[in-house]
């Protein structure tokens, strides 16, 4: 449940990048973020994964799709090495598994859980950077890149979580990757390679019961303008 | 609620981990995995109507043992045992959803079960294809599939027992 919280806060802090905010004391950089981002209404991500343990020689590597909609939906997919689709709103949230071919709709354990971070997901989108401040230092580095890290503000979540570096792009187009540190050394990383603003996700993407093949999102993402 | 109540029913599945009649032995995917290598898998476990899915990472070594890392789907290690050669057993880390005695009792059972060298010992495994089991105990149940193989000899320091946690 604890070591859950530092994935509820990288979902939180990278909602906070992608979703706006007004109204709060923000950094010159969120300001900018937030105006950028303040029309966006679809978000589609592909990414890879690296989880890096200290204990293996090589990172553990997987590959997705994120994709939102405001007000309030997201599908998290993982595509390999193994298949599961993460679907929820502010409502409900619902699991698949691929077996042999279908998906399997899993009865979660932790409904609750991911439907918090749904609640703060949602709590984004509707404009609350707040969350973000809350809870993080945030501090800003310009290179190449801009990248905040973000250190948490309570201590327990801290001793999960040392810091979350997110670098951007210099124009704030697109967030390039996402680092998880651990306090042992351990840590994540979520490198984007794609992201297209504003596609019409075709029906069923956001579907709890019988979610479309990623496949066919794909497509219709591909050919979006 | 149910959150506080998975460490009991954990315990209690470990503690009842007897292994139900079992009509035949089946042999084990051991023999058809590298001696030496990285074996990465994707499993649902169930309890009481409920379903976690877990990713597991199996570094195997024909002279330092069995290493299983057991994560959530987002990476966080919530169980890590090293079974030894010689069947001793070693709580590397352990969290508040598998706390060690569960880790001890279950999940190296289990990780016997089905990834042992032995050939003829009862176990409740239900091979379905050459990658993919499922395991049945009184309990609670394992879908398990390896999802990815590869062979090689893995770091030593992966079955050195002497790191394993206080408990």
């Amino acid at each position: 449940m604890k070591k859950l919280k530092s994935l509820l806060a990288l979902v939180i802090v990278f909602a906070a990048l992608i979703f706006t905010a007004t109204g709060a004391v923000v950094p010159p950089v969120l300001q900018d973020l937030q105006k950028k981002m303040a029309a966006v209404k679809t978000v589609y991500l592909e990414f890879t994964q690296e989880r890096v343990l200290k204990l293996f020689s090589d990172p553990l590597k997987s590959e997705g799709v994120m994709l939102i909609e405001r007000p309030d939906k997201i599908r998290w997919e993982t595509t390999a090495p193994y298949q599961t689709i993460l679907i929820g709103d502010r409502n409900s949230v619902a699991q698949f598994e691929a077996n042999d071919g279908k998906w399997e709709k899993l009865k979660l354990g932790f409904p609750q859980l991911l439907q918090h971070v749904l609640q703060q997901m949602a709590a984004m989108n509707q404009g609350n950077v707040n969350v973000m401040l809350n809870d993080y230092d945030v501090s800003v580095t310009t290179n190449t890149d801009i990248i905040l890290t973000c250190i948490p503000k309570d201590a327990s979540v801290r001793g999960m979580m040392s810091s979350l570096e997110i670098k951007l792009q210099p124009d704030l187009s697109a967030t390039r990757e996402v680092v998880l540190n651990e306090p042992n050394g351990d840590l994540t990383r979520i490198t984007f390679t794609r992201t297209k603003y504003d596609a019409t996700f075709p029906a069923g993407t956001f579907d709890q019961t019988k979610p479309l093949a990623i496949a066919d999102v794909k497509a219709v993402v591909k050919h979006a303008p | 609620m149910r959150l506080k109540l998975l460490p009991l029913i954990l315990l209690l599945a470990a503690g009842c981990a007897t292994v139900p009649p079992v009509t035949r032995s089946w042999v084990r995917p051991a023999a058809a995995l590298p001696a030496d290598g990285f074996i990465t898998q994707r499993a649902v476990f169930s309890a009481r109507g409920a379903q976690f899915p877990f990713n597991g990472y199996l570094a195997v070594s024909a002279s330092g043992g069995k290493r299983l890392v057991v994560t959530e789907s987002f990476g966080h290690v919530i169980a890590d045992v090293l079974v030894k050669p010689d069947g001793k057993i070693f709580v590397m880390q352990s969290s508040r959803m598998f706390p060690p005695e569960y880790i001890r009792h279950g999940v190296a059972a289990d990780l016997e079960c089905i990834f042992g060298s032995a050939t003829n010992q009862a176990c409740p495994v239900q091979k379905l294809s050459s990658n993919h089991f499922i395991l049945k105990r009184n309990f609670y149940s394992l879908d398990l599939r390896i999802v990815d193989v590869k062979a090689g000899r893995q770091p030593e320091n992966l079955f050195d027992e002497t790191k394993a946690e206080k408990e």
